[in-house]
This record gives C-alpha cells, structure tokens and sequence, in this order.
C-alpha cells in the first residue's frame, strides 16, 4: 500500500495578497508554481499572475486556471472524457504496471481512457481543466487506499464528472495579461517582470521525497508509469544542486542575484529552513522584514 | 465616553464584557448569511467538544470557540450580501468565498481574540480534496481546527443529528479528511449526537482593549454593509448630546450610546437599503422599522451588557401617540433613550432639517424633538 506522507507546501494565498496589497503590488513571478491554485485565487483579485514549473502538468493545469478567462467544459464534453468513446482505440494497459500496487485494474484501465481523452481535447484550457478534475478523482483513489472503509465507493466515470464539472468555477477573467510557462526558475524570471517575486523554493534534496500525488500525476500526463521525478529535475538548477547544502545555498543565491528587477521579492519558508535561507535574503536585500504566522508558514519580504 | 463603565455597578469582569460583544457580533454575522438563531454558538460549542476529542491544548479549544462564535463576521460587509445593485449568481458565488478571509482581517484585529483564532476562521471553509475557498488548502496542509470548524458547520446546518452524521460520511476523503470523519463519529457515539451548549470561554480573552473599540468596528461595519456609512456615529453623538442636554441620568445615556451602535444590525437581513425606501416621517415604513428593531433587539436581549441598550432598539419604531410598533407604547412608556433614538435617527435621515416639527405631538415627543434640534446646533 502506497504511503501518502504529504510533503506539499501550504501556500496560503489571501494571507499573499494582504502582503501583496500592503506593498501595492498588482503583479507577480511565481517561478516554483506547482500546482496554481494560489495564482488562480491572485487572479481573482486583480493581480496579474505569471508562474512557472518544470512539471507539465502544472503547467497545464495553469492553462486552466491561470491563463484561461472564459473557457469550461460542458456536459456533453465532460462525457467526452470520463468514459470510453465507441470507435476509438485506446491502450487499455498503458497504467498495467500501477496494478494491484496502487490501483485495481479497473482504475487502472480508467487512468488509460481518460488520459487518451483528455490528450484528444480541442483545447488546451479545456485540457488543464480536465487534468485537475480528473487529478481530484485519482487523489481520492489513492486516499482510499489508505482510508478503504472510512470511504465511498463512487463509480470512477461519476467521481470524474463531478470533480471536471467542479473546476468551471474557477475560471474567470481579471482583465490583466496572466501566462504560465514550463521551464526553469532563471527563464520564468526573465521571462516577465512584475511588481512582486514570490519564492517558495523546494528544499534540498525534496524531490527525493515528493508527494506521490504529485509525481505519479505527471507520470500518468506523460503515460510513462515508470516516470520519476528526478528526470524533471535533474538539469534544473536547484535539481543539480540538491544534494550539497553549499551547492543548493549559492543556487539560492544565484535566484536571488537575478531578482533585482523586482521591486519586492517575497520568500516563503519555514521555521526549519529559515536559518538556511535568511542570510541568504539578507546578502541579496538591504531591508528584510519577517511575517511569521505560523511555525511552518514565515514569509520574508525583501524590498531594496 | 466609556460605554460599559459603571453600568449599575455590575461587577461582571471586562472579559465578560468583550465576550458580550463577541457574541453579539458573531450572532450578527450569522444574520446576514441567513442563520438560524444560536447558530454561531452551537457551532462553536461542538467545535470546542471536537477538540477536546481530539485533545487539542486548551489554548487553541478556546480559540476554536471564538473561531466558532466569529465565523461568519466576514459576511458583513461582504460584495455578496451587501445591500446594494445585487451581483449576477456567479460573481455572488465567488465573492462570497471571501467571507473567511475577510473573517480573519477582522479576527486579527481583535487583539482580545487568541491569535489562532483568525486563521481558523480563515480556513474553516477549506475542503480535505482542496476545492474549499478560500485558499483552496488541501490534506494536512488545513489545519486540524479549521477541519474540526466545518464538521461543526455541517452538523450545526443538518435538519438532525442523524443527517448530520449521514452527510459527514458521505464527504469523507472530499470535503472532510478521514481521520476528521473518525473523530466526528466518536462524537457523535459518545453524545448519542446531542449537542451540549457551552458558555463562551471568557477567561481566555485579553484585556487588551476596551469592548467599546471592538463594537465601535462593528457598528462601522454593518453601517457600511447597510449602504448608510458612519450612521451609527451621527446617531450616536446626537442621542447622547441630546441626552445629555436633557440630564438623563449617566447608565442611561451608556445604555443609548451603546443602542446607537445597535440599531443597524436590524437592517442587516435585508437585501435592499429599507431606510430610503419611505420617508423617515411616514407611517408607510413603520412596520419595515418595527420589524428591523425587533431584530436588532432580539439578538442583543439575552447578553448581560448589551440588555439594556436592546431594550431601547426594541421601541425605537414607537410613536409617541401610541400608534407605532411593535408595542403601541405610548408618551411616557416609550423609554426616553428609545425616544432620543428614534428622533435621532429621523433627523439624520431627512438630511437634518427643521421637518421634525412635522411630527412633532405624533410621532415624536416635542420636548425631545426640541432638545434634538438644540443638541444639533451645538454639536454643529
């Protein structure tokens, strides 16, 4: 059975925005977007987001959220993803390998249609919607493994509709340019400037212990079931660097070094990790002020 | 002026007196989103069981409490229910998932509140599957207060405790995480699903601010949500002013003061400004203004510092020829603070003019009715 020890961050995006609107920023960077609920919340409230990861699917999923402003999926194309069109050949054993590990055959054979599916969608908001939705059913699969009689058994095409029907209330427009890229930290920054840069950087060595939820949905886009996520990382530049502490400060530092065109630069770290990256704030920024709400959520905003 | 100093010597301790407020407060909340009465508190109170269960410190089971008791305090004032050009369906929907936040703005300005509590108020709407609002938070990165705050939502919310617990398993692994739902069911188990109202936890405020700044933000508030900003204030200075040029004894005048910062919550409710519907002088609104005073005084009647002031909002809509409501008082029944209230409130209404004398020997008494208009001169 599959452990679901959560190594997600908690990014709490209208504690962001206070900070931001205290500073009277309308923009921002988010190079380690991850998945961009925080970024669409932003949106919402007139910021112009733009945000970057090295998974795909993020970056799918902000095509969605982030830099869709009107498009849904109706009934008629929700039926179109969650279960097996007539005519089409699908490869009913792409996920074969996650069988009776993670999922029964049947989920695993559903993880193969949907993702033929949703690879065959006309548009790519529509995709990044789909991906989320259909990432909420395979989270609640995972989770019932864990929680078997604490759960419903929900049928897989029902659980998928509701979960692809629930993310059209997301979508909305601010008016604003909004862009998500894939690629790494230094291209997302130079690639737009924005009146705040918010860092969230993964800890040394994370990706060695990242969220199954998380890499196992990048393998399931990818249709790889073998995929591990050191192959997303490892020529990234904190990837490279991961395994000495030496090593990951100065990539810190090198982050830091190209933020000068922003005018605040917010990291958010923990209590742990703040010994390893305050200084490093504060060799970059001549005035650093701490948030500090909780133990495991500080933010230090760096102004010049 | 102090507003809950020397009130008859009441020995109640100032805790008590911000907990009063508080409470007020959260109930006035609970009105704008449409909640039955006691709502904020039965939340609050099986929030504070919950954690027990779940052997939360004691700190953070007070916290959870007042999380509880100010859960929906981001309502008032909120773009989806304030009073006003009403929003289409969708941009309501999303507004209104600012509640919580706003929730915890306000939390985090009581300095009285235990820290955590904002936060829980922040994240009491945050779903295990991470389709909550408003920070979309999911799994363990909710903390287990705010999860324990919407187990006590839904059961609060159910028709019986037996839906109640139906609909927290239905949203096991969704809306609630599993081991949330196994503690819910332990509860229930253990209580044979009745809920026990507890008393608000008092001695776990700090005396860091006076009641008063703490009503005074409300007050702001709901005159803001109302359409009518800054209401209470003139009001307020007038009646007192008005009071005081009258010799009304001094518990009296706190007690008026405190009733002009009352009064607005009655109006909350509604979804259009009532007080511009009909002229402040007109029978046509009585009942519109009797039925919002009876609401104002309903929710403050029952808490020991504020009983006095609601007595006063209750008449406010009395007319001193006897033919207004809800009571049909008369001349020297009307308590004179609900009779320097309600001129107060007609005089700012038509713009502060001499049209008083209009209603002078009918619906207000002419004695206050001069000593209003005196008062207004000075003040201004």
């Amino acid at each position: 059975m599959i452990e679901l020890h959560e190594r997600t961050r908690r990014i709490s995006p209208s504690r962001l925005h206070e900070i931001l609107l205290a500073r009277d920023c309308r923009s921002l960077v988010d190079p380690f977007m991850g998945l961009p609920t925080h970024l669409n919340y932003l949106k919402r409230h007139g910021i112009a987001v733009h945000g970057g990861d090295l998974l795909e699917w993020f970056v799918r999923v902000g095509e969605g959220l982030i830099t869709n402003d009107i498009t849904i999926l109706r009934d008629s194309e929700v039926a179109e993803i969650v279960e097996m069109l007539p005519g089409r050949i699908y490869s009913l054993d792409m996920f074969k390998a996650w069988e009776g590990v993670f999922f029964s055959e049947e989920q695993c054979v559903y993880l193969g249609v949907w993702q033929d599916n949703v690879r065959n969608l006309r548009s790519d908001q529509q995709t990044g919607l789909a991906i989320l939705g259909l990432w909420r059913a395979f989270c609640y699969w995972l989770q019932k493994t864990q929680s078997p009689d604490d759960m419903q058994d929900l049928p897989p095409s029902e659980l998928a509709w509701s979960y692809i029907r629930q993310t059209e209330q997301w979508v909305q427009a601010n008016m604003r340019r909004n862009t998500v890229r894939q690629g790494d930290v230094l291209a997302t920054m130079s690639a737009q400037r924005a009146d705040a840069l918010y860092l969230a950087p993964p800890a040394r060595n994370s990706f060695r212990s990242a969220d199954s939820r998380i890499w196992m949905w990048e393998a399931w886009w990818q249709g790889n079931p073998y995929f591990t996520i050191e192959h997303a990382y490892r020529d990234s530049l904190l990837g490279a660097r991961a395994s000495d502490p030496a090593a990951y400060s100065r990539a810190i530092s090198t982050i830091l070094s190209h933020a000068d065109d922003f005018p605040v630069v917010i990291v958010q770290t923990t209590e742990q990790r703040l010994s390893e990256l305050e200084p490093l704030v504060r060799n970059a920024r001549s005035k650093v002020e701490t948030v500090a709400p909780h133990p495991y959520e500080i933010y230090l905003i760096a102004t010049n | 002026m102090t507003l809950f100093q020397d009130t008859g010597g009441d020995p109640r301790a100032p805790r008590a007196r911000i907990a009063d407020v508080l409470s007020w407060y959260g109930a006035a909340g609970d009105v704008v989103l449409g909640n039955s009465p006691g709502f904020c508190i039965r939340k609050a109170s099986l929030a504070a069981s919950l954690a027990e269960i779940a052997a939360l410190p004691q700190t953070e089971r007070d916290a959870l409490y007042f999380a509880g008791l100010l859960h929906a305090v981001g309502a008032i004032g909120n773009a989806a229910y304030r009073k006003g050009d009403a929003l289409p369906d969708r941009m309501a929907k999303m507004e209104s998932w600012d509640i919580p936040a706003q929730g915890a703005r306000i939390c985090a300005a009581i300095s009285a509140l235990p820290a955590e509590t904002s936060d829980m108020v922040r994240w009491q709407n945050e779903c295990w599957d991470g389709t909550g609002f408003p920070d979309q938070l999911r799994w363990h990165g909710i903390p287990q207060p705010a999860q324990l705050l919407a187990l006590a939502e839904t059961y609060v919310r159910a028709a019986d405790p037996d839906e109640a617990l139906n609909a927290v398993g239905l949203q096991s692994g969704r809306a609630f995480g599993p081991e949330a739902v196994r503690l819910f069911t332990n509860w229930f188990h253990l209580n044979a699903g009745e809920l026990t109202v507890q008393p608000v936890p008092a001695d776990a405020l700090r005396e860091s601010e006076l009641p008063d700044a703490i009503l005074d933000a409300a007050a702001d508030r709901i005159d803001a949500h109302n359409g009518v900003p800054g209401r209470w204030r003139r009001v307020g200075d007038l009646a007192v002013a008005t009071a005081e040029l009258m010799r009304v004894p001094a518990p009296d005048v706190r007690a008026l003061a405190i009733a002009s910062r009352l009064f607005g919550a009655g109006e909350l409710r509604a979804t259009s400004v009532e007080d511009e519907q009909f002229d402040a002088l007109s029978r046509l609104g009585i009942e519109t203004r009797a039925r919002n005073a009876v609401a104002a005084a309903s929710f403050a009647a029952d808490i020991p510092s504020l009983a006095a002031a609601a007595a006063i909002v209750r008449a406010r809509s009395e007319w001193y020829d006897g033919t207004g409501k809800p009571s049909g008082l008369r001349s020297a029944q009307i308590p004179t603070g609900a009779a320097i209230l309600s001129t107060a409130i007609a005089y700012d209404r038509i713009d502060r003019t001499s049209r008083l004398d209009e209603a002078s020997g009918t619906q207000f008494d002419p004695s206050i009715v001069r000593a209003v208009m005196e008062a207004a001169k000075a003040i201004a």
